[in-house]
């Protein structure tokens, strides 16, 4: 009722926008909005308000922006914030067709004459070329899209039904965003760092650094020729490749940062790696561990990470900081809820049994599975958390299948849990579906006994194509050529090693997009901002990776495979890439 | 030349100037076609979850309207989705005289979670579905409709109106306002 309300006050829209402008008239006279804001408020507290107009549409009283969009369309602010097109950054964006201009102060206040490069315009005009706004001109586009002294902003920009106030807290946040220059970037050098920590070995440390190298020599090397004195040719050559004047006059350079020493203390190197070098962004970074304390570094500084080589990422909704490959381990567990929600027999009331083991790849496991089937509108399965060093014992699984009668068995451990459900299935009391992790069984997968594999099923979260294309740009979709089976020998990445040697390719070519699509606009947000926009991409482990604004896991599949009879098994998929 | 005729000759000018301009002015921001289009037989699942037949969907004996979105989208989605919920809010209680389906063209990112929490957003109410699906069966509807793209970036804004009194669609390619929405909405019943 309170939003039907809500809509009923846009029909006094024409008034309304009478009444701006004879406010907006008083506001020419009266002065800039900063002599006119609420003095009660810290420029913290301003800057806090104009950040959550901006992000959530909420006003400081707390209420929906009111806005139009097409001249007549009644929206809320709260689903047609400025950032959903303007982005986090306010560098603007180019998505369906329609560019949306940048919307930070050190843009609005000179005059936009955009060049369109590379730039699709297929449905919409040309954005308009406008001179500097002032502060009462840029309020007048807010409120009512006129832009002096005759331009009209396209009309899938929101007409936004604000107050002085509200407008002059507004500003001030868009004279905030991305008003300088990133750390980590000077006139000739953008610096980034990687994090290696102990324990990771040298060739999967270097199968990450061997990828991140090559490019730093080749970029570094056209940067040199783009300095040169001799010719024109090399600079034209260095500036076509490099994408922008920008990236042809600065190297990268990617230091290492080793951490030593427990988790707990990573905090503390990281901080001092940081105060000594203020770099950029992150890139990739390897690890056993978990993640989470060098996410939350990124967090806390607003530092963005690409695509580190870790199983055990943070899962998070709302985190921005980081972008992974997959969600590792939990991922397989999500995949796992996912398909048994299709099952008949899960909603058949026999409960689900589900045995952990005590390890962070048992833990991620059950989270994923736990969280998604929760989500699914299911009530949670029987847990069973072994103790570390513990063995699954064959009497204690006898015993728990004959009391419970499991429509499924899941087990989050390695190989060795699988005698004791062998020994289930001769016995013939065997559970209706046994699943496991392929990521804990390893190469143990080939190896499942003969007698599980009618009614076991795998979490598999890589692709079974075994062929790349050249091209994102394809119309081919990706998976098309991805077959029902594999065979041992078809699986091209046999080890973790080559496995990081197939992901750094792709930290590379999402990094080199990104670093082209900024365009000078060397603001962290943005870097996020512009690869949210890149299209999919095709890789060696994954069906696709995609991406998106906020979607910070680009392989999003996993598949449910089941092992063949016989001496030469061949793994046959049961599910689709995603699962719904 | 006389004087009047000078005038004349200037006035007529205009006025042809006038003439010329005035269906550019007037002229619909949208391009509108009139099409028939086959409906593949494959199961979507929507925001609750629950599989769909989408064949039975589109033939409803109410009428149909579908777009193409998807959850994290910028731009071009929010607009089309206002638009469904105004049409939606004006409906009232009616609301499910008109079925309402929006298709994800990122169906590994749509899962019914996010295809919810992206409805309750634009405050939907029942008769506006959610549709996601695998890749191949997205494929499919898209290339039904003669709206394929091959990667959610380069899309572009469609909508589909189909009349259930004679099954044909109307496709409009761009974007309208509330009343232009209305008018189209009308022309196949809705009220």
């Amino acid at each position: 009722m309170k939003g039907a309300d809500r809509y009923r006050r846009f029909r006094g829209l024409p008034i309304a926008l009478m009444c701006g402008a004879v406010f907006s008239l008083f506001f020419v006279v009266a002065g800039s909005f900063g002599e006119t804001a609420s003095p009660a408020l810290s420029d913290q507290e301003r800057l806090h308000l104009g950040e959550r107009i901006y992000r959530e549409g909420l006003l400081p009283s707390g209420e929906p922006m009111q806005a139009y969009v097409k001249g007549d369309l009644p929206v809320p602010g709260t689903s047609f914030t400025c950032v959903s097109c303007h982005l986090r950054s306010g560098l603007g964006s180019v998505e369906g067709g329609v560019y949306t201009p940048p919307t930070n102060g050190v843009k609005l206040y000179q005059p936009h004459q955009p060049l369109f490069k590379n730039m699709e315009q297929k449905y919409f005009p040309l954005p308009l070329r406008r001179p500097a706004y002032t502060d009462a001109s840029l309020a007048e586009a807010i409120r009512s899209g006129d832009v002096p002294p005759r331009y009209k902003l396209n009309d899938v920009m929101p007409r936004y039904l604000i107050d002085d106030a509200d407008m002059a807290i507004l500003v001030s946040y868009l004279k905030s965003l991305s008003s300088t220059v990133s750390p980590g970037v000077s006139a000739t050098n953008m610096s980034f760092a990687t994090v290696i920590t102990d324990g990771v070995k040298p060739e999967e440390r270097d199968a990450m650094l061997s990828a991140l190298d090559n490019l730093v020599n080749i970029k570094n090397s056209l940067v040199s020729a783009f300095n040169t004195p001799r010719g024109s040719r090399s600079r034209l050559m260095a500036e076509n490749m490099l994408g922008s004047r920008e990236m042809a006059v600065r190297t990268i350079s990617v230091s290492r940062w080793l951490l030593k020493g427990a988790p707990e203390t990573w905090r503390g190197q990281l901080e001092e790696y940081y105060r000594k070098e203020p770099v950029f962004a992150l890139l990739g970074g390897i690890s056993n561990e978990d993640w989470r304390p060098i996410h939350q570094f990124s967090e806390d500084h607003h530092i963005p990470c690409l695509f580190p080589i870790t199983d055990f990422p943070v899962v998070s909704d709302t985190d921005w900081y980081t972008q992974y490959f997959s969600k590792g381990y939990y991922q397989e567990g999500e995949a796992v809820a996912r398909y048994l929600n299709t099952r008949d027999e899960a909603a058949a009331g026999r409960p689900i049994i589900q045995i952990v083991q005590a390890s962070r790849e048992g833990q991620a496991l059950s989270a994923g599975f736990l969280e998604t089937w929760r989500d699914l509108g299911h009530q949670p399965p029987l847990t069973v958390t072994l103790k570390a060093g513990e063995s699954l014992s064959q009497d204690f699984l006898r015993q728990l299948s004959n009391r419970e009668n499991p429509a499924a068995l899941i087990l989050w451990g390695g190989s060795d849990m699988l005698p004791a459900v062998k020994t289930l299935a001769e016995d013939g009391n065997r559970p209706g579906m046994v699943f496991v992790s392929s990521s804990c069984l390893g190469k143990d997968i080939w190896l499942l006994p003969e007698q599980l594999r009618e009614f076991t099923y795998i979490a598999y979260p890589f692709s079974f194509s075994k062929y790349v294309a050249a091209s994102s740009m394809g119309s081919k979709p990706a998976q098309s050529d991805a077959p029902t089976s594999l065979r041992l020998k078809d699986v091209t990445i046999q080890d973790r090693t080559q496995r990081i040697a197939g992901l750094a390719p792709s930290l590379v070519q999402v990094l080199v997009m990104a670093l082209m699509d900024m365009r000078g606009n060397y603001y962290r947000d943005n870097f996020f901002d512009v690869i949210g926009m890149i299209p999919d991409q095709n890789s060696p482990l994954y069906e696709r990776l995609s991406f998106g604004p906020g979607q910070r896991y680009a392989s999003k599949g996993c598949y449910i495979v089941q092992l063949t009879k016989g001496p030469e098994p061949e793994l046959v998929r049961k599910s689709n890439w995603v699962i719904h | 030349m006389p004087r009047t005729t000078l005038i004349s000759s200037f006035v007529l000018s205009a006025l042809v100037l006038v003439l010329t301009l005035q269906p550019a002015v007037a002229e619909t921001k949208y391009q509108r076609t009139i099409e028939n289009y086959a409906i593949p037989d494959v199961v979507l699942v929507n925001q609750n979850g629950a599989k769909v037949r989408f064949r039975e969907l589109m033939q409803s004996n109410r009428p149909v309207i579908v777009d193409f979105i998807f959850g994290t989208c910028t731009t071009i989605c929010p607009i089309l989705s206002v638009s469904f919920a105004n049409l939606q809010q004006k409906l009232g209680t009616d609301s499910q005289k008109v079925q309402l389906v929006s298709i994800s063209i990122d169906p590994e990112n749509d899962t019914p979670k996010v295809m919810k929490e992206y409805l309750k957003r634009y405050r939907a109410r029942p008769g506006w579905d959610f549709l996601t699906g695998t890749r191949a069966d997205i494929d499919k509807v898209m290339y039904a409709f003669n709206a394929y793209i091959p990667n959610k970036m380069s899309h572009y804004p469609l909508t589909l109106i189909r009349s259930s009194r004679d099954g044909k669609w109307i496709r409009i390619f761009g974007l309208m306002g509330s009343s232009e929405f209305t008018t189209e909405c009308r022309k196949v019943g809705i009220q």
